[in-house]
């Protein structure tokens, strides 16, 4: 066997491997699509994908509008029409907070950042009734445009993407400031041409984490959204869950799986930058 | 350090101090509402109410088909709905009661009236609403167990109790049939064992089943209600005749061990290969849940209700529980218009035709006999629900459901009845850690 023959089999059986690793990994969403063709008895009884009496019931039901008050493309466009200003607030904010502990040295500055990393051990379930009333006082509970949703990622309200973004930023040097600031570079101008090129598959990162946890959250627009028809997707695919009398998993998996979709196309877009935004923050922090 | 000290005590002092004044707040409303003896008439103008409720599809199509036949009965009120699954829903009213932001007519579960208005503060005495909701289609006994703090604070809508049910074709396969005593029972475990095979039982309980079926054994066995005025009423000796009786059906193959049914590695029965090929033949379940395991069954096998066990003691043991209720809350401005709505959901042969049995079969004696005969009701739900409902005389305690009781995997029913299972403990040991575990929940 000469080196090419080697190197050949090698790469067949990396292949293998990489298939058969990533069948595996892959095979529960893949059981979901064949799910949602099954009754309720198929899918507790057999672990394949495939069906015996395929049933499009769970698509149908899928489509239910509740009494023309919602359906499950107004849900998904109510869940974008938040989660959409929530990363795009939440990048902004949480560079501009990491960008001023990171950097800066000012009075507090130490007591300040124990505070907001204390606030990373907090529970949501702890600050659910004290944010429910303040908002309530605000009048923003039920708010059309979802302000209680989205007005705390304008203020870096989550810590973990700040502490992210702060692992990440002490990694750049500060060279590149002092040499920006030579160059006449205010601190504002230095931040948006010097360090967020740099920052930038972190920053991607927050993006999508933010994108993924926003899109499925179910306790927060439980709380705060309260007429049907703003509804987001999280919310919707519970709608027909009854645990007393028993429900369809069909059409539970058949919504899950339509308002997946544009997450699904998201993250493939963004893949490369992710995984970037991933690895390199944990060598560089 | 030091700074970082006088700064947290500083903030603790505002947070005290905010606290304290929003206490005093509190106070006010209450006395404030309590001085208002009677509730506002209905008014002409335009009202607008809000109605929660969570369920599943069916309900929210029933209950929202009702609410437009009311809108278009009384055109002055506008009800908007807020609806959805029972997952996390009862974090989300409650927090709604404690802002005081909650819909004016909700759904709520029966333990929601201790746990959220043990001083009758969240929800309405529906006694100041007599004149509009009629009272006297509920029997004294079923509003009794929704009065707390001496206020009727919720109306029942349907109860609801836990009975056999049997797979008949797998009976029948064994050449016998559904057992109607416990003897019957016993002999059914021997047959099945010799007949159908080692897998087959003809009875499976999880855990909290056991701990159901147990206490449903000792109250027909020494007639005394479970726990009365929050004392457990049975000594550590008598339980451990329950856990025997539980011990037997074990040893007997009347039921599998809680390892076989672990292993099967269903997240329930409804959902185990085992309940849907009909290895297991029976179960003791919520009337309401006939639909859910007769659904799960494989195809061609029949499913029937079965009857009390007259031999298990001289008592007709065993509880109905308030299934779910609904209430109106305290703060509510418009409690007339708001004690209409439930008046047309629960009582009106329009309304409670609409809403037929999507909450259960209805307790409301008006809405019983309209669903009846117009025979909107699941006609097995019903006769599971009339035979609990003729059979059981004991009220349930509101801390039999406690999570620290029944909540998987490491409440006490769990704890006991796995550990007898796994013969972890003798059935002494597990009386002595029920009897602790219970009183240690009544004692708060």
């Amino acid at each position: 066997m000469n080196y090419t023959q080697k190197q050949k089999l090698g790469t067949v059986i990396k292949y293998i491997i990489l298939i058969a690793v990533g069948f595996i990994m892959v095979y529960p969403l893949i059981w979901m699509v064949g799910a949602t063709f099954k009754t309720n008895n198929e899918i507790f009884s057999n672990l394949t994908p495939f069906t015996a009496h395929p049933t499009l019931d769970g698509y149908k039901n899928a489509m239910n509008d509740y009494g023309g008050s919602i359906n499950i493309f107004k849900a998904m466009f109510n869940t974008y029409s938040y989660v959409l200003p929530k990363v795009i607030f939440t990048v902004i904010s949480a560079t501009l907070t990491a960008y001023g502990f990171g950097r800066f040295n000012f009075v507090g500055r130490n007591v300040l950042f124990a505070a907001l990393m204390a606030t990373l051990f907090l529970p949501q379930v702890v600050m659910n009734v004290p944010q429910f009333i303040l908002y309530n006082n605000f009048g923003w509970v039920d708010s059309e445009i979802y302000l209680p949703l989205i007005i705390p990622s304008l203020f870096a309200f989550d810590t973990y993407f700040v502490f992210m973004l702060i692992q990440f930023l002490r990694g750049i040097p500060r060279e590149l400031d002092e040499a920006a600031t030579i160059d006449g570079c205010n601190s504002i101008q230095t931040l948006i041409k010097v360090i967020c090129p740099m920052l930038k598959p972190a920053m991607v990162s927050c993006a999508l984490f933010q994108f993924m946890w926003s899109s499925n959250d179910y306790m927060g627009p439980l709380l705060y959204v309260k007429t049907p028809s703003n509804y987001p997707a999280a919310i919707f695919v519970r709608l027909s869950m009854d645990a007393d009398t028993g429900f369809d998993w069909n059409r539970v998996l058949a919504v899950s799986l339509i308002s997946i979709i544009p997450s699904l196309v998201v993250f493939f877009c963004a893949q490369k930058q992710f995984i970037e935004g991933i690895s390199a923050g944990s060598v560089k922090g | 350090m030091r700074m970082m000290k006088k700064v947290l005590a500083g903030i603790m002092g505002v947070a005290m101090l905010a606290s304290m004044t929003a206490c005093s707040k509190e106070a006010e409303n209450t006395t404030g509402g309590d001085a208002a003896e009677t509730v506002a008439p209905a008014s002409d103008g335009p009202v607008t109410l809000k109605f929660s409720w969570w369920g599943g599809d069916s309900r929210h199509e029933a209950t929202q088909k009702a609410v437009e036949a009311f809108m278009a009965k009384y055109n002055n009120i506008t009800v908007e709905t807020n609806f959805g699954a029972w997952s996390g829903w009862e974090d989300s009213m409650s927090t709604a009661f404690y802002a005081g932001t909650a819909p004016d007519v909700n759904q709520v579960n029966w333990n929601w009236i201790s746990n959220y208005s043990a001083d009758g503060s969240i929800f309405l005495d529906m006694n100041k609403v007599s004149n509009t909701f009629d009272l006297t289609q509920y029997d004294k006994s079923a509003l009794d167990q929704c009065t707390v703090a001496g206020e009727l604070q919720a109306i029942p809508v349907s109860m609801t109790g836990r009975i056999f049910y049997w797979n008949e074709s797998t009976f029948e396969k064994a050449g016998i049939s559904t057992p109607k005593t416990l003897e019957e029972l016993y002999a059914a475990g021997e047959t099945f064992k010799t007949v159908l095979g080692d897998d087959y039982y003809p009875l499976a309980l999880g855990e909290y089943d056991r701990a159901i079926l147990c206490v449903y054994y000792l109250e027909s066995v020494y007639g005394k209600a479970w726990v009365t005025d929050g004392k457990l009423n049975y000594t550590a000796e008598e339980i451990a005749t329950g856990l025997q009786f539980i011990e037997d059906l074990e040893a007997k193959h009347v039921i599998p061990t809680v390892a076989t049914i672990l292993g099967d590695g269903a997240e329930s029965l409804d959902k185990n290969p085992k309940w849907m090929e009909g290895k297991y033949a029976g179960i003791f379940e919520w009337d309401s849940s006939a639909t859910k395991f007769g659904g799960a069954l494989n195809e061609g096998q029949s499913f029937i209700v079965g009857d009390y066990m007259k031999d298990m003691g001289e008592y007709q043991g065993g509880f109905s529980k308030v299934s779910l209720a609904f209430a109106i809350t305290e703060n509510t401005k418009h409690p007339t218009e708001a004690a209409m709505l439930m008046q047309y959901l629960l009582n009106d042969p329009e309304g409670s035709a609409i809403m037929a049995s999507e909450r259960g079969i209805p307790l409301s004696k008006a809405a019983n006999a309209t669903c009846k005969e117009k025979g909107l009701l699941n006609e097995m739900v019903a006769e599971a629900n009339g035979k609990v409902l003729a059979w059981v005389d004991f009220p349930l305690d509101t801390q039999f459901e406690n999570s620290k009781l029944k909540g998987a995997p490491d409440g006490v029913y769990y704890d006991v009845f796995g550990g007898l299972s796994y013969d972890e403990y003798t059935v002494e040991d597990a009386a002595k850690v029920l009897v602790d575990g219970v009183t240690a929940v009544l004692e708060g």
